[in-house]
């Protein structure tokens, strides 16, 4: 990814793939913080797959947003490493109420983590919270889980609109992270990755406690 | 070569198929167009021409792509790159032949219409370094790029760098890898991205002309070096290219319901767009630079959207996108798949497929391509044994042979029969309407009548109270002022006042003319209307107000007989109402103010015009017939006159005599209708012709 243009272009751009098995709601998740609507019969877009935002950053760097959704049908499960070459991030939408749909998820990350290691941010997303009564994962076992495979855990409402937007800004703020991290390895050249990711220190307080039990070896920082 | 490089479209018109030289027979592309006739004497005359020319290398250039593509049919088009496999050791001593093709390439692409001919001309000429028409119109392009003259200069030697680079390795390695040539190519991209964005030189520009610069940059060098890095000798682009063909070729009985996607194959609307889709997916073959080939991707997936959007009702997800996009590229089979695919992948800006609505759908054409080369009976949902009975070459291609063009073709006629049913359902609908629409109005209207009718009728029936009084035949009052005054002066008329002083005397007087029995009837009457005469002198004034009105009207007479049924009796004949009626219609108000106004004052004053009336009657009986004729002549002068004096005195009265009129009159007019009807013949015995007529009616009545 050597393309990137992180330093001078004024416009950063991000990718970030959004996985799920169907039904689960991935594109009602991006269509309400696109659209801030629900109903897809509103929409004035013509498609929900391919989607940017422009996002200002704390530093008052624009960032472009690009989301890519991909097929989560089974029969289409094969393609997926097709679309996370050179993403940053990926939001990983299960429905509560469904425990397949968890499942799915746990492969996508153990592909997301073969194929693309540190690179990427994983948030891990338990939609469907309006259906709480009907919930089949537990909050704290999602969270366990992202915890080992060293993720975020949200879970939304796209319909009821709870917690949609803070999904994308913390994805956005990890992706910064992981981008500025990356450039800080860039700049001393030959230096070892595990030696930095040691030596940076956690910048954000709200996820410190995450590096203790990540199970993956390799680590880059900002505790994911 | 021809119809390879032409914009891609799905059908084609009669004119493409026509011999080129327009004789009327059919030309095939092995023929480059033309009849199997015309070709043989182009060929004929080629050859005699070349004989001594050192053209032989143009024609074995252009010559060589029509041969070589009629091989696999226009459907396994093969790369340019055949010829450059044999070219590429002496590529100098070679050029020739190359530019040759490719231009005959290039006069088919829009971007390049411009100096072709002065660039043909010009290569002719020069013919050492980069005879390319294309060359001129890039540097038109670096001149309008909105960037510093030193980044133009920086931009256009870090072209040609990179250009000699690519042909350098070209030519000289031995051993070539498609890989270390894309690094090299990528590696330039950053840099040039770099010195664009970092360089002083470019310090001014804005960040949308720093992005054009670093496009252009990279549509430069791929137009120029197409034909070097498409689909190289050295890589097995396109065998993958053949079988990914062939593989979709195998799969055409894919439907889309296989795919689980929501188009639909015989709705027409959403089989435009499928064939829009897929001219834009074959077209792809015909861009040069990777931009292109991906900015025609976009729209190909933008019509697949617009399908979708129709067929959904809402944005479309990826898990609707992609089963769509498999079955439109199925369908599409486009020529050199995997060849545009890695031209793509290896030499566009790495960023471009990685991010951007661009990269989007290069990702999902690409994951598209490999799902079909992977595809099995689960994931289209059958069994393993369908599938491979699918996929037997006889079973896919004969007893399965496309139903996709099955549905197209041999349906399509069924389709237009049911879109038609469907317009003729529509219009029958229309018409049902149209007709109840009709038949409504046409209740409306009869109700309207009816309504119509019935108001005018109950105002018919309001009216006649209102009606204004009295009207006298004034020229009888009149005659019979004249009369009695010619009595008067004449003393002719001796018997008349003693008609109205006493019945005896009318009697005597009259029973010298008239039979006995009238006569006995008359001395009755007499006797009444002496009793009122007082009153019946005072009556024939005010009506001298109306003669001119009387005489004016033609239907007086029968005016006169309406009213008078009107008023009084059923007892009146129904000729009688017949006659009312019609006179009614015809006359208007005005007449029947006048018909009552008779009636009225028969009625009103019944006994007082009774008397004028016997008197009138009587007269025209009484006397010899040559009297009625000259009389009203002598009356109207009179009449006038009265009128003139007399106006003001009728006005007073008339309001009185109107609310007295109606109550009275009934039992009394049954008797005095008699004597009106009596009277009008006399009035037309006025005017004419009736007299006669009246007379006898009269006469007839009275002995009832």
């Amino acid at each position: 990814m050597s393309s990137r243009r992180s330093r001078s272009g004024p416009t950063l751009n991000f990718k970030a793939v959004l996985l799920g098995e169907g039904c689960v709601g991935k594109t009602s998740l991006v269509l309400r913080y696109m659209e801030d609507k629900f109903n897809p019969q509103h929409l004035s877009t013509l498609q929900a797959s391919f989607v940017t935002k422009k996002v200002t950053l704390p530093d008052e760097r624009r960032a472009q947003l690009n989301i890519w959704d991909t097929a989560g049908q089974e029969r289409f499960h094969a393609l997926g490493p097709i679309y996370y070459r050179g993403s940053d991030g990926a939001l990983l939408v299960y429905d509560i109420t469904d425990q397949d749909s968890f499942q799915k998820v746990k492969s996508w990350v153990r592909e997301l983590k073969q194929m693309r290691g540190t690179e990427i941010s994983l948030i891990i997303v338990g939609n469907k919270t309006d259906l709480e009564e009907q919930r089949a994962i537990g909050y704290e076992d999602a969270r366990q889980y992202a915890q080992t495979v060293g993720a975020q855990y949200l879970e939304a409402s796209a319909k009821e609109n709870e917690g949609v937007a803070e999904i994308f800004e913390l994805l956005t703020q990890l992706m910064l992270e992981r981008l500025s991290q990356r450039e800080r390895d860039a700049e001393p050249p030959n230096l070892l990755r595990l030696d930095a990711s040691d030596a940076v220190s956690v910048s954000e307080g709200e996820e410190g406690n995450d590096t203790d039990d990540t199970g993956t070896g390799q680590r880059s920082c900002c505790g994911i | 070569m021809a119809t390879a490089a032409r914009p891609p479209s799905l059908r084609l018109g009669q004119q493409d198929l026509k011999c080129r030289r327009g004789c009327g027979y059919y030309g095939t592309p092995q023929n480059d167009g033309l009849c199997s006739k015309c070709f043989r004497d182009r060929n004929d005359k080629q050859r005699k021409m070349l004989k001594a020319g050192d053209m032989q290398p143009i024609i074995g250039g252009s010559s060589h792509g029509p041969a070589s593509f009629s091989a696999g049919g226009t459907l396994e088009r093969r790369s340019p790159q055949h010829f450059l496999v044999r070219d590429t050791p002496k590529k100098q001593v070679d050029k020739e032949p190359d530019t040759t093709s490719m231009l005959q390439k290039k006069k088919f692409t829009a971007v390049l219409q411009k100096t072709l001919q002065a660039g043909a001309q010009k290569i002719a000429q020069q013919r050492g370094y980069v005879p390319d028409p294309t060359e001129s119109q890039f540097v038109k392009q670096l001149q309008k790029l909105r960037i510093p003259d030193d980044g133009k200069r920086k931009l256009k030697s870090e072209i040609q760098r990179l250009d000699n680079e690519i042909r350098k390795y070209m030519n000289s390695h031995s051993s070539k890898n498609i890989d270390e040539l894309s690094d090299t190519v990528q590696n330039t991209y950053t840099k040039v991205a770099d010195i664009v964005h970092n360089d002083p030189r470019f310090e001014i520009a804005t960040n949308e002309d720093r992005e054009s610069a670093i496009d252009f940059f990279e549509k430069v060098v791929m137009t120029q070096n197409h034909k070097f890095l498409f689909s190289p000798y050295f890589t097995t682009d396109e065998e993958s290219d053949m079988m990914v063909q062939k593989r979709i070729r195998q799969l055409s009985w894919i439907t889309s319901k296989h795919l689980d996607c929501s188009i639909d194959e015989v709705n027409a609307e959403a089989r435009d767009l499928v064939y829009n889709a897929i001219s834009e997916l074959v077209g792809i073959d015909s861009y040069y630079s990777p931009q292109e080939k991906l900015q025609c991707t976009v729209r190909c997936c933008r019509h697949i959207f617009d399908l979708l959007k129709r067929a959904t009702g809402g944005p479309a997800s990826a898990d609707d996108f992609l089963p769509a996009l498999i079955f439109v590229v199925l369908k599409a089979n486009p020529v050199r798949l995997h060849s545009n695919i890695n031209f793509v992948t290896r030499f566009t800006n790495a960023s471009r497929v990685m991010s951007g609505e661009g990269g989007y759908y290069f990702t999902n054409l690409c994951s598209a391509i490999a799902f079909i080369e992977n595809l099995n009976g689960e994931s289209l949902g059958i069994s393993k044994e369908e599938f491979d009975a699918l996929m037997q070459p006889d079973a896919g291609l004969q007893s399965f042979s496309s139903p996709w063009e099955s549905a197209l073709m041999a349906c399509e006629s069924l389709h237009l029969i049911s879109e038609n049913m469907k317009q003729m359902e529509k219009l029958q609908r229309k018409n049902a309407d149209i007709s109840s629409g009709i038949a409504s109005f046409e209740k409306e209207l009869i109700e309207f009548q009816r309504e119509v009718t019935e108001r005018v009728d109950t105002v018919m029936a309001k009216a006649p109270l209102t009606l204004l009084p009295i009207k006298t035949p004034a020229f009888l009052i009149g005659q019979a002022r004249s009369q009695l005054l010619q009595d008067m002066h004449e003393g002719e008329a001796g018997h008349y006042q003693a008609n109205v002083l006493s019945g005896s005397q009318s009697l005597t007087v009259h029973s010298g003319m008239v039979k006995t029995a009238v006569a006995a009837e008359e001395s009755g009457l007499a006797l009444k209307d002496t009793s009122i005469s007082s009153i019946g002198r005072l009556s024939p004034l005010p009506n001298l107000q109306q003669p001119d009105n009387l005489f004016a009207s033609p239907i007086f007479n029968y005016a006169a007989f309406d009213a008078v049924s009107l008023l009084e009796e059923p007892s009146s004949g129904g000729c009688v109402d017949v006659l009312m009626l019609g006179a009614e219609l015809q006359g208007g108000l005005t007449n029947i103010n006048y018909d009552f106004d008779l009636s009225d004052q028969s009625g009103e004053n019944s006994t007082a015009e009774e008397s004028k009336l016997n008197l009138d009657e009587f007269d025209p009986l009484a006397q010899p017939q040559p009297q009625p004729c000259g009389a009203p002549a002598a009356v109207e002068p009179e009449t006038s006159l009265i009128n003139t004096t007399t106006d003001s005195l009728i006005d007073s009265d008339v309001p009185g005599t109107c609310v007295s009129l109606p109550s009275p009159l009934k039992p009394e007019v049954a008797n005095y209708r008699g004597f009106s009807n009596f009277e009008i013949p006399s009035i037309s015995c006025n005017t004419g012709d009736f007299s006669s007529l009246g007379h006898d009616v009269g006469t007839t009545e009275k002995p009832k």
